[in-house]
């Protein structure tokens, strides 16, 4: 086993890839709560069509100032990702879940930056588009956040599993980060239901189905960040470097 | 310490006798169920189930006559079925567990299979109440009282199925030849998740059946 000290590259890849989770919540906040209006949500599922088109038309500049803020933010899903990767793989002596979550990680990635796009077609020429394009490019954005309950969810879950599975004292992050993963994947649940309701607390602009989950989100990722910085003070599985011969 | 419980860990799991003569013996701290982590899942989940209780009794508040009538349509006695099922579901869990930390674990994992077929049945009813009203033509489109009642029931079956899971992993535990103080915390953690989802069955029923 060789302590961490002795491999300041991979301490400060960690320590950047941790960062960037919280400059992700960061950008979210900026793009996705104060311009682009994702959170609170601007749109409301049950309105016409016509309404949408209003909105659009009324936060253009907002909108699309939100939308590259969103895109930055949700690139980070990646960066944020690897690092955890990383560090599950410390542990391991055949990799299986690092790889796994380096494939979720990547999934998650693309349909967040996918989300960002999305939300940015929608107000770049809402003048030339028919209101129900509009409509569906807002129902496109917000079914690739919340719907995808088994990329986000089943990202946390295999983030838990080897904690739970390893032996007592190698897991790589502590037990109590596991079961907040397992609790964040129940929080997504609920997004699932938004292709069955258009208006109420179930649709995509409600409680259930639309606050419950991205706080769950985004508070995941505030709690892997943290723990990011904290798992990489520890030693990990790594081989023994040789010695550099003089 | 009782038969097949492997020492671990200092400070961890159930009570261990001190000398009350000694002074260097630090105080005993109360012994708490499970590990951290669960009870930080717990706290969590009762904040959203909170939110979930909030918006019922906002619908009943906003429409009170369509709650009070779609409320009368439920059978009473299949929710004090199920609630009593999850009940005696946690009362055999609870006594599992029990068997486990001190004399008499060759029956322990009987208790949780007993845990088991309770949450079974208690899965059964409910599929049989839904299958019951959406043949009477209620479903979660025929109003707010049915749409939560749908939705929130449902949720609360999804817990009852991972609980299931939960107990067949307990089960598998409790009967591993030697206990280790990892494995007791794994045990009292999986019986906190079942409590939980008793506790907010018992909620659930009183807002859909009582009020």
């Amino acid at each position: 086993m060789r302590a961490i000290d002795n491999d300041p590259l991979f301490r400060k890849s960690i320590v950047f890839c941790a960062w960037t989770g919280f400059a992700c919540i960061f950008f979210f906040i900026i793009g996705g709560v104060i311009l682009g209006g994702m959170l609170p949500p601007l749109f409301n599922s049950a309105e016409p069509a016509q309404e949408f088109v209003r909105k659009v038309n009324e936060n253009a500049f907002a909108l699309r100032l939100g939308s590259a803020f969103m895109v930055l933010s949700f690139a980070m899903f990646g960066t944020l990702g690897a690092g955890i990767a990383a560090q599950t793989r410390r542990i391991e002596t055949n990799p299986m879940f690092s790889i796994m979550q380096a494939i979720f990680a990547a999934a998650a990635m693309t349909v967040g930056v996918l989300v960002a796009f999305v939300w940015g077609l929608a107000a770049f020429r809402p003048e030339l588009y028919h209101p129900s394009i509009i409509v569906t490019w807002i129902d496109f954005a917000y079914f690739m956040a919340l719907f995808s309950v088994p990329l986000f969810g089943g990202w946390c879950v295999i983030i838990a599993l080897p904690v739970f599975w390893s032996e007592e004292g190698k897991e790589p992050f502590p037990r109590w980060v596991a079961y907040a993963n397992l609790w964040a994947a129940l929080l997504y649940v609920p997004g699932m239901l938004i292709i069955f309701f258009k208006d109420g607390p179930f649709s995509w602009h409600g409680i259930v189905a639309l606050w419950i989950p991205y706080i769950a989100y985004f508070g995941w990722i505030a709690v892997m960040s943290y723990a990011l910085l904290a798992a990489v003070k520890q030693p990990g599985d790594e081989p023994v470097m040789k010695p550099a011969t003089a | 310490m009782p038969d097949g419980i492997a020492e671990t860990s200092v400070g961890a799991g159930t009570a261990v006798a001190s000398s009350p003569t000694s002074a260097e013996t630090p105080p005993q701290r109360e012994h708490i169920p499970g590990e951290v982590g669960i009870w930080l899942f717990v706290a969590g989940d009762l904040i959203v189930f909170a939110v979930f209780f909030i918006v019922i009794a906002l619908g009943h508040v906003q429409q009170p006559e369509v709650f009070a009538q779609a409320r009368a349509s439920l059978d009473m006695w299949v929710g004090v079925l199920n609630t009593l099922l999850l009940l005696t579901g946690s009362w055999f869990v609870a006594m599992g567990v029990d068997k486990c930390r001190g004399t008499g674990r060759s029956v322990a994992s009987h208790y949780f299979s007993l845990a088991i077929l309770c949450g079974v049945a208690f899965a059964a009813n409910k599929t049989f109440e839904w299958g019951d009203k959406i043949s009477a033509g209620l479903s979660p489109a025929t109003n707010d009282f049915y749409m939560y009642f749908f939705i929130f029931t449902g949720i609360h079956l999804f817990h009852v199925l991972v609980g299931i899971g939960v107990l067949l992993l307990v089960r598998s535990v409790s009967r591993r030849p030697v206990l280790t103080q990892r494995d007791i915390a794994t045990m009292e953690s999986g019986a906190t998740f079942w409590h939980l989802v008793d506790l907010l069955w018992i909620v659930l029923f009183a807002l859909f059946y009582l009020l």
